[in-house]
Parts: C-alpha cells; structure tokens; sequence
C-alpha cells in the first residue's frame, strides 16, 4: 500500500502508540483486501458500549488514548447503558457506573461528539451522497449506502476508531464505484407488501439476511411510497442474521433509479432470490423466543426511536394506563426526549405509566442491569432487539408490532402473533 | 494430505482441530466470551467450544462491535487459534488483526467443501497455504507424521 509522509510517520510511532496501532489496524486492513492506498473520510461513527466491550475492551480503548490521541474527523457515538440523570431512580450498580463513567472518559479524551444515539445521521452526523465515511453500527452503516449514498464498508469497530484518529481509511469495497453494484436480485413479487407494515419487513429481513450474507442484493418490486420506518426496518434486520454492507431498494436507493443502474451494464439471470410468505411466517416464529405470556417489559427504540415512533406509541396508548406490573419503556436519543417534552408527550407518556430513556437503545446494555431487578420477558416491535436481548443477556422475548406491543403493556400479557 | 492456497488477512501459523460450520457467525451474541461457547440458537455450533480450534466458517455477520466481544474472548484465553473464512468480513478480519490471530481467506478452493469437522488444519499466513489432515488420515497415520511432513 502506498503511503503518504505524514501516514508514514504516523506509522512509525513518531506521532505517538494510538497512531501507531491505528495506522497497523488500517495497513494490516487495508492490505487484507489489496487496497492500494488510503482515503480521506469526512465521518465516523463507534458503537460497542460496556457489554460488548467488557473490561479487556475498556482496558484496549484506554491504551488507545494514551499520550493524547484525538480523533481528526467528525466522530459520534452509538448509545450507552443507561441515562445518566436517571442512574439513581434506575439502581444503577456501582460497578456498571464505573464502567460507563471509564468509557465517556476515555471517549471524550478522544474527542468523539457524545450522542449516544444509534440514529446519528437524525441528530447531526449526516454524509452527503458520495462522501467516504467509516461508520461501525451494521444498521445505520448499510442506512448511509443504501439511503443515503454515502461510502462505507463493513467496518468493526476498531477499523472505525483507527480511521477516526488518523483521518483516512483503506480503500476497497464499498468506497470504490464498481463495487457497489449489485450481485443478487431479490424479488419480492409473491409477497402482498401492500398490507405490509414494518414489523413484516423485519420479519423479511430477518428470514432473507440468512441467504443474502455479504451479497450486494436489488429489491424489485418495492411499493414507490415505502415508509422510511419500513426501510429501516428492513435494513436494520438484515444485518441481523446476514451481513450485507448495501442493499439496492431499486426505486429509493440513490444509486439505483432503475434496476439496470443497480446491476451496472448486465443483469445476471442465475442470482435470483424468491420470497414466500410462508418463509416470512417462519421468521416471524424464530424471532420469537419466549413461551411465558406475562410480560415484564415492553421496549421500544432499537434503533432509537424517532419523534414519530414516540407520537405513534402516545396514539396507540390512547389515554390508557399500562398494566402496574409490565413496564414501558421507550429508548430515545436526548433530541428527541427534549422535543417530546417541548410538545408535552413526555407528561403524557409519564401520566400512563411509561418511561422515556434517552441515551441508550432496546438491544444495548440496559439488559445488564434489567435482568437483576427481575425483568425476564421482554416485548420488542425490533427483530434486532430481540436478537441481542436474547443471546447476549438470556431474555425471553415476544416480536411483534407496535400495536401488539402497546397492547400487551396494557394488559400485561404478550397480544401479538406467538 | 490437502495443500491449498490461501490469502492472508494476518500473519503467523496455527495449528489444531477443525471446527467447520457453513453458517456465518456474529461475535456479538453469537459467541460467549466468557466459555468461548457459540450460544447463538439454532446454529450448527450451537454449544460448541471454538476456544483453540481452527475456525472455519464462511463469514461474519452481525454486529460491527463484534471486534470487542472477539477481543475479550481472546484476552480470557477462549478464542480459535486459527480463523479460515470463504471470504473475509471486515468484522472477522479487524477481530484477527487486533489479536494477531493467524487468518485466511479467498482459499484456491472452497474451504467449506475440503475441510470437516476434526480435521487437522495448519494455517501458515505467512505463506498463504492451508494443509489439511484428513481425520482418517490423522487416525491412520498419527499426528506426530503430519508435524514431521511440516517439518520437512
């Protein structure tokens, strides 16, 4: 690979170990797929918090900051494990403070722009169509090539902080334009999307992500007014159980007004992938994975929740109190708890009974400490969610939509499909 | 004995048992740090140990912070020794780099078709080679005779 000066002397330890480590992490990267050089970015997401992290991870992240290395490009990052002003209401634990207290330390050390939000292109980290950018989340990653047009690969975390430091990254894949055509064509045409609301596409996403893997797949025959919430939901999924880095939605994605646009010159006529109905039902089951009908907390907010997620939840609750022995709590980023204190949902959601977080996210860290104050079954209108809730903190958890999901916090009992 | 050509993603040489699955994987939640056990439901590894195996398995998948999850399992002594993947994810490779865990991918043929589970695999990174020991192979001729072939 060839470098430039100053990236050969941040390679050689002259600007410091964080640089130095970095720049091994992009070379041995960058290498790993015949990048020839590497290339500005103007953007950088991080995601893990303390869960995923865990000590040795803390301790990494420490090492990296030490003697002063900042990053060079704007950086943000993903949700944390609880709200901090609602640590002592919450019976956080002193030794899950410690580690969160650590981890903002060290980040704002670094010089990374605190969101903690999973949705940073709503509050502030928004690439414009074409720019390089290294964002880690797998969700909003595949959002900013597929929606907004923006260049990212597949980045682990530590490729997102080593690009974030030294300002570049390897480039290969998805950051070159021939790269980014499409190799699979999915066509969803036996599916009556029509009544489609985006808890099916979850479901689709989770039953098609598994046979998708690292393809680049064209959606055909999508609905032309396909709710932002819906392509998210699908995207979101599909990296769940699959790891596309882009996904052509032919109509809606920028780089595919057309499908011979998404295909480049030739469509190939082998790759082709067709869904059933039956397989989305299927999904619906796995996604799924308790058998207790009570349920001890319906969560919403992976990923965070939008202002319109919160004004939809306030609508289906309808006045009504939830049950005094299921929670609800919707996971938000600060932005849109502060709007939904201006417009007084916030006095109303709390009026029912429910908890609006900010700062964190359904599948995050919140888990950690909610299994030690009981809370087994867990409700979520998120496939991702229910993932992540599942195999990294052993709840039982019950998938549906946000109405089932409202409706079971008012009764107490799961209401949707089992 | 199976030779096959292979493009590193890291540097080094392992040695040991095949743990082979053709389902991806995804460190986070896919993986246990704490017992190096694969706890994802409904996987072909589910409750198997990937701690000082070969690891061979298409792809990554998942979360993009499965670099950490890698890293913890690897720094409590229960990652795989080797990785051998269809074709690297960016996950999967960042998670070998940051540990120097030996890694391949892009083999001159599949390694999914050539490699089962038990079989005794050797990556040399360096060299871009994998060999493979059939398990019958192993048991026939011993490992002691596959080191000595390594050795020559």
């Amino acid at each position: 690979m060839q470098l430039t000066s100053p990236q050969k002397n941040m390679l050689d330890g002259t600007e410091g170990n964080g640089l130095r480590k970095a720049m091994e992490i992009l070379m041995a990267y960058g290498q790993c797929y015949n990048a020839k050089r590497l290339i500005p970015i103007v953007s950088v997401h991080i995601a893990g918090n303390f869960p995923v992290l865990l000590d040795e991870g803390i301790d990494w992240l420490e090492d990296f900051a030490e003697g002063g290395t900042r990053v060079r490009v704007f950086t943000t990052k993903n949700p944390e494990m609880y709200e901090h002003e609602q640590a002592d209401e919450m019976n956080i634990p002193a030794r899950i403070r410690k580690r969160q207290g650590r981890i903002h330390d060290v980040l704002k050390k670094l010089g990374v722009t605190l969101t903690y939000s999973c949705q940073h292109y709503l509050v502030g980290n928004v690439p414009r169509f074409g720019d390089h950018i290294a964002w880690a989340s797998s969700g909003s990653q595949v959002f900013a090539n597929s929606v907004m047009g923006a260049r990212s690969n597949r980045d682990g975390d530590h490729v997102a902080l080593a690009a974030a430091v030294t300002g570049v990254i390897p480039e290969w894949g998805l950051h070159i334009e021939k790269n980014r055509k499409a190799d699979l064509l999915v066509d969803l045409s036996a599916l009556n999307l029509e009544t489609y609301g985006p808890e099916d596409y979850k479901a689709l996403g989770w039953s098609l992500g598994k046979k998708i893997g690292t393809h680049i797949p064209a959606f055909v025959n999508l609905p032309s007014d396909l709710h932002i919430e819906c392509i998210k939901g699908l995207l979101y999924t599909l990296t769940v159980t699959g790891a596309p880095g882009m996904v052509h939605l032919v109509g809606i994605t920028p780089e595919a007004v057309t499908l011979e646009a998404a295909f480049g010159t030739k469509i190939p006529k082998a790759q082709t992938l067709h869904v059933s109905q039956t397989q989305v039902d299927r999904a619906y089951g796995e996604i799924s994975s308790s058998t207790t009908d009570k349920v001890d907390l319906v969560i919403f907010g992976c990923p965070q929740c939008s202002i319109q997620e919160v004004q939809e939840i306030v609508e289906l609750l309808d006045g009504k109190q939830i049950h005094p022995d299921t929670q609800l709590w919707i996971c938000t980023s600060r932005w849109v708890k502060t709007l939904c204190e201006r417009m007084g949902l916030l006095k109303r959601l709390l009026t029912a009974g429910v908890r609006v977080v900010s700062d964190v996210g359904a599948a995050d860290g919140l888990h950690l400490y909610l299994r030690d104050q009981g809370v087994r079954v867990i409700a979520v209108n998120s496939a991702r969610a229910s993932y992540y809730a599942h195999n990294l903190f052993g709840m039982e958890t019950w998938f549906g939509s946000s109405k089932d999901c409202v409706l079971s916090a008012i009764s107490g009992r799961w209401e949707g499909r089992k | 004995m199976i030779r096959l050509a292979a493009k590193p993603v890291t540097r080094g040489i392992a040695e040991g048992e095949a743990l082979v699955t053709r389902m991806a994987i995804s460190f986070t939640g896919g993986l246990d740090p704490q017992t190096g056990i694969i706890k994802e439901p409904g996987h072909e590894l589910y409750g198997q140990c990937v701690a000082g195996k070969i690891l061979v398995f298409p792809n990554g998948k998942g979360s993009t912070t499965g670099s950490w999850q890698y890293y913890a399992a690897f720094k409590r002594g229960n990652a795989p020794k080797g990785i051998i993947n269809q074709t690297a994810e960016g996950v999967v490779a960042v998670s070998a780099i940051i540990t120097q865990t030996p890694m391949v991918h892009q083999l001159e043929k599949d390694p999914l078709d050539c490699i089962e589970n038990g079989d005794f695999v050797r990556i040399d990174a360096d060299a871009g080679v994998v060999e493979i020991l059939k398990r019958q192979e192993k048991k026939h001729q011993g490992e002691k005779i596959f080191t000595d072939v390594q050795g020559r």
